[in-house]
């Protein structure tokens, strides 16, 4: 019977014959999948503890605590603090140094106090948005790579057919699956980092809203007590 | 210089990188996995396979007469032995007594000496012809014998074909009585799903007001495959158009048709089905 006929079609054999820029292609595109998922799954637990001490702190807060007392507790744990917390503890410390200078208006504390939140704000928000761009990037080149390996495959395949006299489908399907194969190795990159860039962005961006809202609330919890003990 | 008292916190807790590896990995793996035994990647080409093509059966294995052993050879009859021939009876001529001078009592001798001679010649020619007589007959048994052999080997022959026309005709009759049987089925099945369409059919219809009787229309519906109604002709109008317009409708509402499984039995209404609808059943 024709060898080629019967040629053993297993994953792993057409991986491993498959042509050098293809084989390369695929060890890209695997290395991609790989950190992406390494990325996807730090960033859901990274997000999850952030939603969840973000819940508490406000819970917290708008509970209705002396002030002063949750600085307290906040700054001696400076290491496991969530974000919400951090932003709060860099504003009241500002806060609090600017009131002990003398004969600076309201106006520039309430700003300074603004100002240092918001370093601490983009800080925090860098921090959660880190690796986001490398999932965006998979997302959108990984197809395009995959694409490219399978393109070369069929290549080699087509000119491999140019040198035999009698063209059949069975010399070129062993190449044209395994270029395939580079297709599929992108795709499975590119859809789950995709997926997670999305729900990320999503979830980040709900996360900043809050922030914001409560730095506003915050500064205007300031500007009230100040101007009342004043 | 030491950093200011008010230094932002920069430190964060430790994001469980080595849980998300492995967690990464096991979705590779998995994926891998799934690859491997869920899809099938062997493509065997199925052995070629020679067919022959009887237009009916051959006879069974059984029934069929033993060509390779070769037809125990005939008893054959010993040679019956030679039996020498007694020897020739040698008449010893006596001698003349006397001095021949009694030429009668010469010829007397002479003629009993002849007469001897005959005697002992009709025993030899007697003998003779009694032993080829006993070849003789020998020869016509051994001959019968093999006539016998070869009768009843030509029985045996005769009772073999029998045996093989009785097994093929045996089987022809199954094959037939399978046939009718499926037939039956078929026809059983046919009448179920045409009884599923008209109820289909009349549950859809809705009937002009000015409907009197029970009037029969009769309709060629083309079906596809699936059952999916192509188009629908009315071939004998009942008289009534507006009748005639509501079956069609509602043939076509009723689109796709239950259709059976059975090749057979599917034949019956793809692709075309002669349909006779009534209001009331």
């Amino acid at each position: 019977m024709n060898p080629e006929l019967n040629q053993d079609l297993s994953l792993f054999h057409l991986i491993i014959h498959a042509s050098l820029p293809v084989q390369l292609v695929m060890l890209l595109l695997l290395g991609a999948s790989l950190l992406s998922w390494w990325f996807i799954f730090i960033k859901l637990f990274t997000l999850k503890r952030a939603l969840r001490e973000t819940d508490r702190f406000e819970r917290e807060f708008w509970a209705g605590g002396d002030i002063n007392v949750m600085y307290k507790r906040v700054s001696g744990q400076r290491e496991t603090a969530g974000e919400m917390e951090r932003i709060f503890a860099a504003g009241f410390s500002e806060f609090m140094k600017l009131r002990q200078q003398a004969g600076l208006s309201l106006n520039v504390i309430i700003d300074g106090t603004r100002r240092a939140m918001r370093a601490t704000y983009q800080r925090e928000l860098d921090n959660l948005e880190s690796h986001l761009s490398f999932l965006a990037t998979v997302g959108s080149v990984s197809p395009y790579v995959g694409l490219f390996g399978t393109v070369w495959g069929i290549m080699i395949a087509f000119l491999g057919l140019s040198s035999v006299a009698q063209a059949t489908l069975a010399q070129v399907a062993p190449g044209i699956a395994e270029a395939l194969i580079a297709t599929a190795m992108g795709l499975f990159a590119a859809i789950p980092a995709v997926v997670g860039y999305n729900r990320y962005t999503h979830d980040i961006d709900r996360l900043s809203n809050r922030m914001e809202s409560f730095m506003e609330e915050f500064s205007n919890i300031l500007q009230r007590q100040t101007s009342k003990a004043a | 210089m030491n950093p200011p008292a008010d230094t932002p916190f920069l430190a964060r807790p430790a994001a469980p990188r080595l849980a998300a590896a492995a967690m990464a990995l096991g979705v590779h793996a998995a994926f891998v996995l799934l690859l491997v035994f869920g899809v099938s990647w062997q493509t065997r080409e199925a052995a070629p396979v020679m067919v022959d093509v009887w237009t009916s059966l051959p006879p069974s294995v059984a029934v069929k007469p033993p060509a390779s052993t070769p037809p125990p050879p005939a008893p054959r009859p010993k040679p019956e032995p030679v039996r020498p021939l007694p020897p020739e009876p040698v008449v010893k001529t006596p001698p003349p007594p006397k001095a021949p001078d009694i030429a009668l009592e010469q010829k007397k001798i002479e003629a009993e000496r002849l007469k001897k001679q005959q005697v002992a010649e009709e025993k030899a020619r007697a003998e003779a012809a009694k032993s080829a007589q006993q070849k003789q007959l020998a020869e016509q048994k051994k001959r019968e014998q093999q006539r016998q052999v070869e009768e009843d080997e030509q029985v045996r022959r005769m009772a073999d074909a029998e045996a093989a026309q009785a097994a093929q005709q045996a089987s022809q009759a199954e094959a037939r009585a399978a046939a009718s049987r499926r037939e039956a089925a078929v026809a059983s099945v046919v009448g179920q799903f045409r009884d599923q369409i008209s109820a289909k059919v009349r549950g859809n219809t809705r009937l002009p007001d000015n409907l009197v009787g029970n009037p029969e229309v009769r309709c060629l519906v083309r079906l596809l495959p699936t059952g999916e109604v192509q188009s629908v002709r009315v071939t004998r109008s009942s008289g009534n158009a507006a009748y005639d317009d509501a079956v069609v409708r509602a043939i076509e509402k009723s689109s796709p048709f239950p259709l059976p499984e059975d090749r057979d039995a599917r034949a019956q209404f793809v692709p075309e089905l002669s349909f006779v609808h009534r209001p009331k059943p």
